[in-house]
């Protein structure tokens, strides 16, 4: 052995580990039988999301199903990194609607600017956080899936405090 | 006001600031010579009657004891005028609010929104309620010609369209029927709309109440990117913008020129200018392998092209070129052709109905469907009828199976034969498009379109106008003088050219037609050039390339 190697004494009752494992093991004992428990049991148990979470895109329809997008054109303007692509075209009444409507929702930021500035209150965020998938294209979200989400839509303010106070 | 009759200027104070402006101004354009743009709809500068009726112009004038229309009230001396007193403000605030009333503001669909008068001097007044229970009056819409759409509830009657129908084209065809609030616009029973120039009423609209069909729900104001251009439909060469949209033209509008069209344009070349971009393009360089044309990169086909012709000398030929090729275009061209022995290129133009503005005499859509003859023939170019029809002698009858050099310029071949160009030693063809009748060329250079790059066209009397491009041309498609400078410049004639202001500076300083013009002074206006009409001997002197080298 290189050098001079300083082997210090330490006393029995420092060194020794079972004082130690047995306070690890008290504190995992008192959890195991305290009642405030908080780990959650997902997927059986969920969590409460909040009104105002922000989540993937749903939008709104009419009470015949179209969609209440009129195309205008605002969303893809104000979308600050450029998710969505909507193009817009006339039905057969002359109305203005949404030829194609997709939200790529990995781009995404979720920052709810769609939302607020669409004119008709069709598109919104949703209060969900599930979105698992197997592909990357599955995460660009057309209109008919978008009229197909379930999911709460996200609140614009806080039904409690409107005002943000 | 009328003791000024004599006097050549008045002078008086707009908002404070003092402007001298000839006698018989109105006050909303001496207005507009301080910067101060007075809110209005009625009044447009291209229209001459001025019915005051819209009521949005209203200024405060001192000492007198109401508020006057700008619009028709002349300007004289002393006048203090004040266009944002309380008082003028509060009357225009209170017609905004009248406006409103039926108003349907749909402006998320709405055609006009970001680009509507309703909506910029409505945002200024602020009124973000309405005071109105009632419900509004409907009225939908209505197909006023075969391609304009009329939306009766955005329609504040301001007439211009009804104006510029009777007062400018003097095609009694457009009327306000009904009174009130149930007022819109509409032909005159059984008349319809169908006049050259109709699609101007779109334009004067302030509003999005006459929308062209071809542009519905197609882009949005702040979607697109306009660019000023000309219109290559006639020779006449109106002045327009471009908009475009996702490199798509979407929509032509007239921009002013008084020298040219002053505020309008023709519906050919509206759609004309639409169309010019469409269509299966040339893209990639061609060069000759034996039986096939190989696509290449730039630099191998321009070296190639500059082997061919320097191992060609100066064998003579013949060349067709296009009428909507630019100056620059047809200037490097003319050097070409100048190497290569050829005398003078010959040109088709199709022909057209024309049609007339009446009280516009410099705008009129001619005959000749083409930008750019006159540029053609400042450059000794020969009209001929067909490709084999040129007259005997002139050296401009192409039948394409001449021998010597064969250059051919975005010109379309109709007409040509199988083996047009087969006997040709050497066969080049610049083109936007890829012809089957340039089957035998033994280079193909792909260049952009005149919307898809900067340049000038010289207009039927000579003017010399610049456009800027609209487009990004398609693959490597590049500038017709981008293209041959490059190869010029190989041959060792002149430098590479990057952008255009090399190449018309060049082409001033060796075409005795375009003598004396610079290209910052030709500006958005354009200029008349030395060899134009005015001086249709001094063009006549440069025919034949021997003597533009004078």
């Amino acid at each position: 052995m290189p050098g001079d190697v300083k082997v210090v004494e330490r006393p029995r009752a420092e060194s020794s580990y079972v004082r130690a494992a047995a306070k690890g093991m008290s504190i995992t004992m008192r959890h195991l039988l305290s009642p405030n428990k908080k780990t959650q049991q997902y997927p059986d148990e969920k969590w409460e999301l909040a009104p105002r979470t922000r989540g993937t895109h749903r939008m709104a329809v009419h009470e015949d199903g179209r969609a209440k997008c009129v195309a205008c054109g605002l969303c893809p303007t104000v979308c600050p990194v450029n998710c969505i692509k909507l193009v817009p075209a006339e039905d057969e009444n002359g109305e203005r609607y949404a030829a194609i409507y997709e939200i790529d929702e990995f781009r995404c930021i979720f920052c709810g600017y769609c939302q607020e500035v669409c004119p008709v209150e069709a598109i919104h965020l949703g209060v969900h956080y599930e979105n698992a998938e197997y592909s990357r294209e599955r995460w660009v979200y057309d209109l008919e899936r978008l009229v197909e989400q379930e999911h709460p839509v996200t609140a614009l303010w806080d039904p409690q405090d409107p005002a943000s106070q | 006001m009328a003791e000024n009759g004599a006097k050549a200027t008045v002078t008086l104070t707009i908002d404070g600031v003092e402007v001298t402006v000839p006698s018989g101004t109105r006050v909303i354009e001496a207005a507009e010579h301080v910067g101060v743009v007075v809110p209005r709809y009625c009044y447009h500068p291209g229209i001459p009657t001025r019915p005051a009726q819209c009521r949005m112009c209203l200024v405060e004038v001192e000492g007198r004891p109401k508020l006057e229309p700008s619009c028709t009230l002349q300007a004289a001396d002393e006048m203090v005028v004040n266009t944002a007193s309380d008082t003028a403000r509060t009357a225009r605030q209170s017609v905004i609010e009248f406006l409103l009333v039926n108003h349907p503001l749909d402006c998320p669909i709405c055609d006009a929104a970001g680009q509507c008068m309703l909506q910029d001097y409505a945002y200024v007044t602020n009124q973000l309620e309405s005071r109105v229970d009632e419900p509004k009056r409907i009225m939908g819409r209505d197909r006023i010609s075969d391609d304009i759409l009329y939306f009766a509830d955005r329609c504040v009657i301001c007439t211009r369209c009804v104006r510029f129908m009777r007062d400018v084209a003097e095609d009694d065809s457009l009327i306000v029927a009904q009174r009130g609030d149930k007022a819109y616009i509409d032909t005159f029973p059984g008349r319809e709309l169908d006049n050259p120039f109709q699609g101007n009423i779109v334009d004067v609209c302030p509003v999005g109440a006459l929308v062209h069909e071809d542009f519905v729900f197609k882009a949005r104001a702040w979607d697109m990117d306009a660019a000023a251009s000309v219109c290559p439909g006639c020779p006449t060469g109106c002045n327009v913008t471009i908009d475009t949209k996702e490199n798509q033209i979407v929509r032509v509008k007239p921009r002013h020129n008084a020298a040219v069209n002053s505020w309008w344009m023709c519906d050919h070349g509206r759609r004309h200018l639409v169309m010019t971009n469409r269509g299966v393009r040339a893209e990639v360089p061609l060069i000759r392998d034996g039986e096939q044309l190989r696509p290449v990169d730039w630099a191998t086909a321009l070296d190639w092209v500059a082997e061919q012709m320097e191992a060609l000398g100066s064998p003579g030929g013949s060349a067709v070129v296009s009428p909507d090729a630019s100056n620059e275009n047809l200037f490097y061209v003319h050097r070409l052709l100048e190497r290569l022995g050829v005398a003078g290129a010959a040109f088709r133009v199709a022909q057209g109905d024309t049609a007339a503005l009446p009280t516009v005499p410099t705008l009129k859509l001619r005959a000749d469907r083409a930008a750019n003859a006159t540029g053609v023939e400042l450059f000794g170019g020969c009209r001929v009828d067909g490709l084999a029809d040129g007259s005997e002698g002139n050296g401009s009858a192409v039948s394409g199976s001449e021998g010597g050099a064969l250059v051919v310029l975005d010109d379309a071949l109709e007409g040509a034969g199988e083996d047009f160009g087969g006997a040709a030693d050497f066969f080049l063809y610049l083109g936007t498009r890829l012809p089957g009748a340039a089957r035998n060329a033994d280079a193909v250079l792909p260049i952009a379109t005149f919307a898809e790059m900067d340049g000038t066209f010289t207009n039927f009397e000579g003017r010399v106008q610049r456009f800027h491009q609209a487009l990004r041309p398609p693959g490597l498609a590049r500038p017709g003088w981008m293209v041959l400078s490059r190869v010029l410049a190989r041959l060792g004639d002149g430098e590479a050219v990057n952008e255009v202001r090399g190449a018309f500076e060049r082409m001033v300083a060796e075409a005795p037609a375009f003598a004396g013009l610079t290209w910052d002074g030709i500006g958005l206006k354009g200029a008349p050039a030395a060899g134009s009409a005015a001086a249709a001997a001094a063009a006549a002197g440069i025919h034949g390339p021997q003597k533009a080298d004078a």
